[in-house]
This record gives structure tokens, C-alpha cells and sequence, in this order.
């Protein structure tokens, strides 16, 4: 062996020394979890590990995305909101201690909270109601929408608001229980903080809100930190204080949590570490209802999707239980409705598409050998990955080219704009609507305007049935919508998506602080287990 | 020496220019969609038509780079579509923990590098001892060295903290350590070095091998030159003929090497900034290319780039202060 090959044999050597170790430090990392609870903390601060920051402000009419709703709905109160501990959508009471709805659904009468103060110590009251709601209007933000149908709000006294909408929308209330919804905001403190983009640039490090917490630090990048207000109405915690660090990477927030340095982690772990913390006794694991789904939608636009009988033959080729089972496990239920679980109160939504591959080995038989078909998922998105992967696994033995491939989120969205950019078909992994009423669901994934309806299929009679039924109501049109819709072979409901919770062992009430709806937790019914 | 830098300079100036256009047709041949980013995933077709028009997006790609080229003479890159606040504004929260990290690890870049390269040299006894951990280190890609860092020093043994600076990061000009030794707080100075560590030497690591094994070389052909014996059959002692004689005429492809590798630490710090939660422009890099967050992008793209050319030319002027000759 000459003397270059032995430096050659060296080089390579160290090189697998060195990647062997890390890998071992890494494995270990994995599967290490520890099986002793960490200790309670004592000094009244409770940390909630973010998964990359919240991007957008934490501004309740500017905020539209994800993990910064911990921050919106533990500063900021709306009137509403979806009741907390139950796998239904059922609105409660929040601001509003009661309420009435005209018959034709226009005219909605708030009789408000009384005692309730701001953080800059206004007190709130009916005029409150009336700013909020034209604010969330002038800043016109993603959803704007949820007052944009607002003609007026009356204000008789100070604990009466009365809302009259422009024409009748029976989902006004999911509007104001979602957690995008329109928030109750300092009428003082905007006028005083205002600028020229009402208060916008003011609130990106303050708030004005009512909640049971305060936003006194912001670190962008690095941490936001919470203070309890003092003159809260409702529930306190032991929790003085609520840190929420940002983590960019999963494994270091997985560390840390192990450590006992972060109390939860709210929805931001993958399906990968199931095996890790769930049924681990050191720690809690819950699993919590939301109105999120995966779903499969596929492109009409594209000349493999083009005729629904292919369509409709990809669906049935879908084995729903199996891969829901497979890749999401206890984090999901297979979906039996074309709505979310409950929406429709008898479950005449039901989905017919039955699982049947031979349907699509017939089908692929008509085509020729090789024919290509993508399916896309969201990068980063593991559980879309799994799942593409999965399906085109299965396609490719009916002699079809299918491959998976990830495409970044500001490209999925821009499929809309023109659909013959788009793969073939998407799974989408996690997503939702904006709020419980089934209006907010069709609108949004079926209708072209709706905003996730990607590949724009679209079917006018569902779009007429769903603009009819918010009108007044009517589950039975809704069923009807879906079940329509639902015949294009656009559009497979994949699975019931639940909140995913890890905790420490001493964070009680984890399941009493989260509603369908939010996606968060209130930090105010969090405890310390006795 | 003016000339030289005048011409680097100009030469800088043209390099950003083109680089503004790149990204900007980059941005505008992607498919996705940035108005989705700045009102939400589930907003509808006609806020984003109507926000599209408000940012300008709706204007023929010229006029877009002429409004972006014309807003940057007055210092303004525009408002980041994700976080809403101004690009200048993000940079001057970011980058100062950002040039914090990679100005501490080029720092133990050059120390680890020199040691590296004088002990090879030198042929000092037990200096493998510390080369072969460093060279064995150095195979591992950053990523993994980063994690493996994590679990042993923070998971395992608990002496090192795993993510962020450790002390508010709004201080008063953002460069926390500087913050901490003007504020007089010895314990803030100890956590921010604490948390300096970890991702410091794992970004250090590569690039010090880098400029030690050129070192080391330069080095080894310095010492094997004649005027190096001459000048110990003089008498000199080994110290004052490595310091007269060997390292200004060796120092020039090392100090070449460093200027690059600190244009390399700044791309490679995206990852490492990733994986211990550093709030820097490599996390709000990262943060803004999935949602095509287009002033945030060429925000730090053109800060890269200004580093990369600025360290460059300085290192140019560096080596044409230690050989003149190369100013020709």
C-alpha cells in the first residue's frame, strides 16, 4: 500500500470516527427520554417552548398564522369563544356573559361582563365592542372578513352592545369564538397609541387587550415573555409569569423540554416522537380535539386529473385507515365525515368514497406505461411527506410514475393564482378552518374564493348551497354542499388532526385551558399538580 | 494603497447592484405567493388582490427594482411581508447577535488554526493530541456537531446551555457581551460567554482547520527557505526568527484563507444559528425564505454580500500592507 492510500485509509477512518460518535450522541438524544418526572418550578414562571417564532405581530387584528395565538389569546378576550374541554363546537361565553340572535340571523345583542378593565386600566364597555370591531375593519387584515359584514353597532349602555350585520349570517358567532376573531382592544389605549396605522406599530410590542396576561418582553427571535395582569376578572394561575422561548430547531426544544427547562409543548412535536413522550410516565401526553384535518385534494387542472373518473378512481385508491393509522397514530382518527367531526349534528356528511384500488389499477390499465403524476406536500411537513410517499409507493405498483415532492408554503398558496403550476395532487398534513361553523369549512376548501381551495376546482351549485345555508342555518344544505362537492373527486377528508400536548408531570389542566378551536392553550387554567 | 481602495470599493458597489438584480428576478420567476405571508394562510383572494396592490407587487418587474434600488439610496429595504415591521429595523434586532457569534468564533477560528498550524510545524510534542480531536471534529457536518455538542454538554452534562444568548437580546446596541461589560454585570458577561460557547467552537471548527493546515504549509516552506537558516546558523533564537522572519512571509495565504473562511462563517451560520436558537439573520433567513419573504430576503442577502466583499477587500488590503508588491 503506498503512503497516499495509507493518508487516504487515515482520512477516511477519522472521518467515520468522527460521525460515529455524533450519530450514537444523537440516537441517544432520540429514544433517551428520561422516566423521572422533572420538578414543579417555584418561582412562578411557566415556559412554553415556541417551535420558531411567531412571524407575524402579535396585533389580534394583524395575527393570522400559528403559534403566536398563545401570545394573542393569553393577552387579548373576544366576547366569545369555543368552550373549553369538549370535542364539540359549542360557543361559550367569554366577555359576553350572554346573548341573543335575531331570527334572521342580522341582529346580534351582547349583554357584556361587568368589572372588566383593560391593561392600561380603561374599563371595558359597549363602546369598546364598537372600536374593536371597526378597527379589526380599518387594518384589514387576513381576517378582516369577520367584520367586514358589520353595518352597526349600538351601544344603549354601557354593558349592552347590539351588532347588526348587512345581510343575515348565521356563522357571526363563530366569527367572534374563532381564535382569529375580533378581540376587545383599549379604545383609550389605540387612541393614545394610534400613529398613523392605528396602532399597529405600537402593538408589535405591547397590547391592549383584557386578558388574563400582559405582554411585557419582546425579544423578536428569541422570546416573548408574559405577566400576569393583576386586575384580571377571571381565573388566575400560580403562574406570575409565562416565558415562551423560541426554539428553531425540534430536537433542541425536545431537549429542553426532557431537561424540565420548558413546562409544554403545544402542537409543535412530529408524529416521530409518539414513542417517545406518549405513555412515558414522566410526562403528561394529551391529545385534544381541534377542528383540524389532512386532507388529499387533487388538480383538475393537470391533464392525469383532468376527467372526474380518475379523480374518483386516486381517491378510492387511498387507503384512509391504514395510512391515517400508520403515519398520524394516536394524534388522529381516521375522518368519516366531509366536514370536521361534529360540524353537522347528524352526520349527514358522511364520506362515501370507499377504499377500492382496483378501481385505479383498472384505470391505470387505459393509460400508458409510465404515465407521471406528482403529489406535492408542504416542506417540512413530515406527516404530508409520509403520507405522499405512501401513496405514491402504492400507485407506482399500477404501473403509474408517481413520485412525492415537497414544494415551501408560499408556493402552495401560490397555486391559486394558476393551477397548472401545482403537482398533480397534495396532501395536506394539518389544516382548518377558521372557526366551528360548517360555512367557514366549505367556504375556505371549496369554494375558489375561499382562500385553500389550491387548485381552484370548484363546483357553482356547492358555492350557491354554502353562501344560502350561512344564511340561515341550514345544516341540511351544508350536508348537501359537502355531498356535491364531494362528487367531483376533488377533495378526500384523510383525517380528524388532534392537538398534540406534551407537559411535565406537574402541569395539571392542560385539557380544562384548550378548546376546539384555539390550538392553545389558556395559560390561566394551568396549575400545579398537589 | 488610496487607488487600490477606491477601486475595491467601486468594484463592491457594482457586485451588491448585480447581486439586488439576481434576487430580484429570482423572486420574481418563484411561483409562490408573499402576500400570503404578510396577511395569512387562509386569507381570501380579494385581500390579497387588494394587498397586492397595496405593496406595489402589481408593477412591471422594472419599475419594481427601480422603486427598490431608489428606496435603498435612502436607506430603506422595504417591510418584511412576514414580520410587518421594516427590514432595517429586523437587521438592527438581528444582526448584532449574528456578527456577535461569528466575530467570537473567527476569533477561536484564528486561535484554534494557529495552534493547529504552529504545533504541525513546529513539530511540538503532544501536538497531535490536539490536532487529531480537531481534524476528527472537523470531518462531522456542522449540524451534527451541533447536536452532538447539545446532548453531551447540555443534555448530558448540564455545563453548557443548548439555545439563545442567555440575556435579553434588546439590550441597548444588541451586542449583548459588549452590553454586559459597559453595564458592569460580571454575571451577564459569564452566561453570555456561556452561550457563546457552544455555538462558537462548532462553527469555529472547520474553518479553523482550514486556515491552519494553509498555515502549516506556508509555514513549513518558510522554515525550509535558505534566509530561515541563515538566520539561525546567526545565533537567533528559534522565537525571534519565527517572528522576524518566518510569519510576515508566511502570514499572506493564512490571512487569505481566514478573510475567506469569515465570508464562509457567515453562510454557514444559518444552520448553526438554527439548531441552538440564535436570533440572528441566519434564523430570520430561514424564517422568510418558505414564505418568499421578499425584502426580508434581499435585506440579508445584500448584508452577506456586503460582508463578504467588505471582508474580502479588507483582507486584500491587508496582504498588500504586508507585500506591497501586490498593489501593481
Amino acid at each position: 500500500m503506498t503512503s497516499r492510500n495509507i493518508r487516504k485509509l487515515v482520512r477516511t477512518g477519522l472521518a467515520v470516527l468522527a460521525v460515529v460518535p455524533m450519530l450514537a450522541l444523537a440516537a441517544c438524544s432520540a429514544n433517551g427520554a428520561s422516566t423521572t418526572p422533572n420538578a414543579a418550578p417555584s418561582d412562578g414562571v411557566l415556559t412554553i417552548g415556541l417551535l420558531g417564532d411567531i412571524g407575524q405581530p402579535p396585533d389580534p387584528d394583524v395575527y393570522y398564522a400559528n403559534n403566536g395565538l398563545a401570545i394573542v389569546l393569553n393577552t387579548y378576550e373576544g366576547l366569545v369563544q369555543y368552550k373549553n374541554d369538549v370535542d364539540t363546537v359549542e360557543i361559550a361565553p367569554r366577555l359576553a356573559e350572554s346573548w341573543t340572535v335575531s331570527p334572521d340571523f342580522t341582529t346580534y345583542t351582547f349583554t357584556l361582563k361587568s368589572g372588566v378593565t383593560f391593561h392600561d386600566g380603561t374599563p371595558f364597555t359597549s363602546a369598546a365592542v364598537k372600536s374593536s370591531l371597526q378597527r379589526r375593519v380599518d387594518v384589514d387584515g387576513g381576517a378582516a372578513y369577520m367584520a367586514a359584514g358589520v353595518a352597526s353597532v349600538e351601544t344603549p349602555d354601557d354593558l349592552t352592545a347590539v351588532v347588526t350585520l348587512s345581510e343575515p349570517n348565521s356563522a357571526f358567532l363563530d366569527y367572534l369564538a374563532s381564535p382569529f376573531g375580533p378581540k376587545m382592544v383599549s379604545p383609550t389605549g389605540l387612541a393614545a397609541n394610534a400613529g398613523s396605522d392605528n396602532a399597529q406599530t405600537y402593538l408589535q410590542t405591547h397590547d391592549l387587550g383584557t386578558g388574563p396576561y400582559e405582554l411585557s418582553a419582546v425579544e423578536p427571535g428569541a422570546k416573548y415573555t408574559l405577566t400576569q395582569y393583576d386586575d384580571y376578572w377571571g381565573t388566575k394561575s400560580p403562574f406570575t409569569t409565562v416565558e415562551l422561548p423560541i426554539y428553531s430547531d425540534v430536537s433542541s426544544l425536545q431537549l429542553a423540554f426532557d431537561k424540565g427547562d420548558v413546562s409544554a409543548i403545544v402542537a409543535a412535536l412530529p408524529s416521530s416522537s409518539l414513542d417517545k413522550y406518549d405513555g412515558n410516565p414522566a410526562f403528561n401526553s394529551d391529545m385534544l380535539p381541534t377542528l383540524q384535518s389532512a386532507l388529499v385534494t387533487v388538480n383538475p387542472s393537470k391533464p392525469f386529473f383532468a376527467e372526474k373518473e380518475a379523480r374518483m378512481a386516486f381517491m378510492q385508491s387511498i387507503d384512509q385507515k391504514k395510512l391515517v393509522d400508520q403515519v398520524l397514530g394516536a394524534r388522529s382518527e381516521p375522518a368519516t365525515t366531509l366536514y370536521a367531526k361534529g360540524m353537522i349534528s347528524d352526520g349527514s356528511d358522511k364520506q362515501n368514497i370507499e377504499y377500492d384500488p382496483s378501481v385505479m389499477a383498472d384505470y391505470a390499465k387505459t393509460l400508458p406505461e409510465g404515465t407521471p403524476m406528482v403529489v406535492g406536500y408542504a416542506s417540512g411537513n413530515t406527516n404530508a411527506e409520509q403520507m405522499a410517499n405512501i401513496v405514491t409507493a402504492n400507485l407506482q405498483t399500477t404501473g403509474i410514475k408517481a413520485t412525492a415532492q415537497s414544494y415551501p408554503t408560499s408556493q402552495v398558496f401560490g397555486w391559486a393564482n394558476d393551477p397548472t403550476q401545482g403537482p398533480d395532487a397534495f396532501i395536506d398534513g394539518n389544516n382548518g378552518p377558521d372557526g366551528g361553523n360548517p360555512y367557514m369549512w366549505g367556504h375556505v376548501f371549496w369554494d375558489k374564493t375561499g382562500g385553500i381551495n389550491y387548485f381552484l376546482c370548484d363546483d357553482p351549485s356547492t358555492d350557491a348551497d354554502l353562501n344560502q345555508a350561512v344564511k340561515t342555518g341550514d345544516e341540511a344544505l351544508f350536508a348537501k354542499a359537502a355531498q356535491t362537492y364531494s362528487a367531483t373527486g376533488c377533495y378526500l377528508n384523510l383525517s380528524y388532526n388532534k392537538d398534540w400536548v406534551v407537559s411535565q408531570k406537574w402541569l395539571d389542566g392542560v385539557a380544562e385551558s384548550h378548546n376546539i378551536g384555539a390550538n392553545e392553550l389558556d395559560f390561566s387554567l394551568l396549575s400545579i399538580a398537589k | 494603497m488610496f487607488r487600490f481602495i477606491l477601486r475595491r470599493t467601486g468594484s463592491a458597489v457594482v457586485l451588491l447592484l448585480v447581486l439586488s438584480a439576481i434576487i430580484f428576478v429570482l423572486q420574481a420567476v418563484s411561483p409562490g405567493d408573499p402576500v400570503k405571508a404578510y396577511l395569512g394562510a387562509n386569507a381570501s383572494p380579494e385581500a390579497i388582490a387588494a394587498k397586492r396592490e397595496e405593496l406595489g407587487l402589481n408593477a412591471p418587474l422594472y419599475a419594481q427594482y427601480l422603486r427598490f434600488i431608489a428606496n435603498l439610496l435612502h436607506g430603506d429595504l422595504g417591510q418584511s411581508f412576514r414580520t410587518h415591521r421594516p427590514v432595517l429595523t429586523d437587521l438592527q434586532s438581528f444582526l448584532p447577535a449574528t456578527l456577535e457569534l461569528v466575530l467570537f468564533s473567527f476569533v477561536v477560528a484564528v486561535l484554534l488554526g494557529v495552534l493547529f498550524a504552529v504545533s504541525g510545524s513546529l513539530r511540538l510534542k503532544g501536538g497531535a493530541l490536539f490536532r487529531g480531536p480537531l481534524l476528527l471534529l472537523a470531518a462531522a457536518p456542522p449540524f451534527l456537531l451541533a447536536l452532538g455538542g447539545i446532548v453531551l454538554f447540555y443534555a448530558q452534562l448540564g455545563v453548557l446551555p443548548a439555545s439563545g444568548r442567555g440575556v435579553d437580546s434588546s439590550s441597548p446596541t444588541g451586542f449583548v457581551v459588549l452590553d454586559s461589560i459597559i453595564t458592569g454585570q460580571p454575571d451577564a458577561i459569564g452566561l453570555t460567554f456561556q452561550h457563546l460557547l457552544l455555538p462558537g467552537v462548532v462553527l469555529a471548527i472547520a474553518p479553523a482547520i482550514a486556515i491552519g493546515r494553509i498555515l502549516r504549509s506556508s509555514l513549513d516552506v518558510t522554515m525550509s527557505a535558505d534566509y530561515v537558516r541563515t538566520a539561525e546558523s546567526k545565533g537567533l533564537t528559534p522565537f525571534a526568527v519565527l517572528r522576524r522572519h518566518v510569519v510576515r512571509n508566511s502570514i499572506g495565504p493564512g490571512l487569505s484563507m481566514a478573510g475567506l473562511q469569515l465570508g464562509f462563517m457567515f453562510a454557514g451560520v444559518v444552520v448553526v444559528e438554527q439548531i441552538f436558537s440564535w436570533p440572528g439573520i441566519g434564523n430570520y433567513l430561514a424564517g422568510s425564505i418558505p414564505v418568499s419573504d421578499f425584502p426580508a430576503i434581499a435585506g440579508v442577502t445584500l448584508v452577506l454580500g456586503t460582508v463578504y466583499i467588505v471582508t474580502n477587500a479588507v483582507v486584500d488590503i491587508l496582504q498588500v500592507a504586508a507585500d506591497p508588491r501586490l498593489a501593481a
